[in-house]
């Protein structure tokens, strides 16, 4: 009796993984961005780059690339190295033009740039800023997709404000 | 007998061949070259132009002499043979090999716009090829050297050494996706190879490079110095010097963001060459850094 509990314990945890990551297409990432107001002048809004990564750096998919100029992309260096360089068909569907100072929302529902859902497992999601007569700041999170929701919430240096980020 | 002598002096270990008959590369051959590109790496969808300046100093990358002249510019007369042998060469991503940017002279650098058409990498050089230079001892113990074929040499000239004198002053230039063609070795002189990218760089990463001789993995040990830019203002030059590997490889871990030169140098003797005795290769190459 108390063998075959134990037994029973251990197939009901046992399935939790495969439960957990059947429901994984269903998740959502919430992220909100502050863009700080500075006191400076000339001010130059930033160009803002939210992208996903293995935890080798392999890019996944560009949630969000704020420009204006494709001339100075090459700015956010490590977006333009992981993503920004090699296809840019990958990330038409994130661009928009740059934001004033000010929080903004993004989601994003857990498909890859080829439109599959995200495979459960750990990734790093990253964010970089960069400013036209200004600095950069580039933000890192390592999260685990298909698994529990979660929260983060990071500070940038200069350019970037807080940054929320929620898995549900 | 001079020959003898010298020929000699080539059997000892090559440090002492260099230091004793005079085969280090004297003068203005001896200094580093550089060219210094305003771009290394570009992201805009249509054309572009960069600019590039070179110059021949030991202070990186402070310009100190000119180097290469289309003949517009203000030439140092000292350095007119030399500016006549240099090739501006560019190999496009495809692969081919184009001529060059123009250069023009300036007291103490050389400018050059160079406008960049299409995307993936592309290799900038001034290259000189193979240069005969003759250096001597003169009856009056005082040194000489002569550039070209046939030198006419002073009477009772001694420790007659010649020499071929090659150079690469090499960097790289990306437009969106980096590509490997250019990088192909042209197959003579040193050249820079390897896994890594030169326009891949970033600080605290380490890059895995090597040394190719007329297009083989140099086998021969030889010693890379890269230095980052700036000397002018420390007070150490703070050169990372490597080691080749029997397969030419080395690796370098970037301390910082910058620009880097990096250079190597390797001596031949020629023994099967009954007209030279000692070929002289040189390689100068710019690399850009990023932060992370």
């Amino acid at each position: 009796m108390h063998l075959n509990k134990r037994i029973f314990v251990a197939l009901l945890f046992s399935f939790i993984p495969i439960l957990v990551s059947s429901f994984a297409h269903s998740q959502q990432l919430n992220l909100t961005i502050t863009i700080p107001a500075l006191d400076v002048s000339p001010y130059h809004r930033p160009y803002v780059a939210v992208w996903l990564e293995t935890p080798k750096r392999q890019s996944i998919k560009t949630i969000a690339i704020w420009y204006e100029q494709d001339d100075w992309l090459k700015d956010l260096r490590q977006w333009w190295r992981k993503a920004g360089r090699n296809n840019r068909a990958q990330y038409d569907a994130a661009t928009g033009a740059t934001r004033k100072p000010g929080q903004y929302t993004l989601q994003w529902d857990g498909n890859d740039a080829s439109g599959k859902p995200l495979p459960a497992g750990d990734y790093v999601l990253l964010i970089e800023a960069a400013r036209e007569a200004g600095g950069r700041d580039f933000l890192r999170q390592v999260i685990q997709w298909g698994g529990e929701p979660q929260h983060y919430q990071l500070e940038g240096q200069l350019e970037l404000g807080t940054i929320a980020i929620d898995i549900q | 007998m001079n020959k003898t002598i010298t020929l000699t002096r080539l059997c000892a270990t090559a440090t002492t061949l260099l230091a004793l008959a005079g085969l280090t590369i004297p003068g203005a051959l001896a200094h580093d070259r550089y060219l210094l590109p305003t771009h290394t790496v570009l992201s805009k969808q249509g054309a572009e132009t960069i600019s590039l300046t070179a110059s021949i100093s030991n202070d990186l990358f402070h310009p100190d002499m000119p180097l290469g002249d289309n003949g517009r510019g203000t030439t140092p007369p000292e350095l007119i043979p030399l500016f006549k042998a240099l090739e501006s060469v560019v190999v496009l991503p495809d692969g081919s090999t184009e001529q060059g940017p123009s250069w023009q002279a300036f007291s103490r650098l050389s400018v050059a716009d160079f406008p960049v058409q299409s995307d993936g990498t592309y290799r900038i050089m001034l290259r000189q090829p193979d240069t005969p230079m003759t250096t001597f001892t003169k009856p009056d113990g005082t040194h000489g050297r002569i550039f070209g074929p046939n030198p006419k040499l002073p009477e009772g000239t001694q420790e007659i050494v010649r020499h071929t004198v090659s150079s690469r002053v090499e960097t790289y230039i990306t437009k969106n996706a980096p590509t490997r063609a250019a990088l192909k070795p042209q197959g003579a002189g040193i050249e820079l190879a390897g896994d890594s990218h030169p326009n891949d760089l970033f600080s605290g990463e380490t890059a895995a490079f090597a040394l190719l001789y007329n297009g083989q993995p140099l086998k021969q040990p030889a010693t890379v110095r890269v230095i980052q830019g700036g000397t002018r203002h420390r007070n150490q030059r703070q050169a990372i010097e490597k080691t080749t590997n029997a397969n030419g490889e080395f690796e370098i871990l970037f301390p910082n963001a910058g620009f880097y030169h990096l250079s190597a140098e390797i001596s031949e003797k020629a023994p099967d060459n009954p007209a030279v005795d000692v070929h002289h290769h040189s390689l100068f190459v710019t690399l850009e850094v990023f932060p992370e």
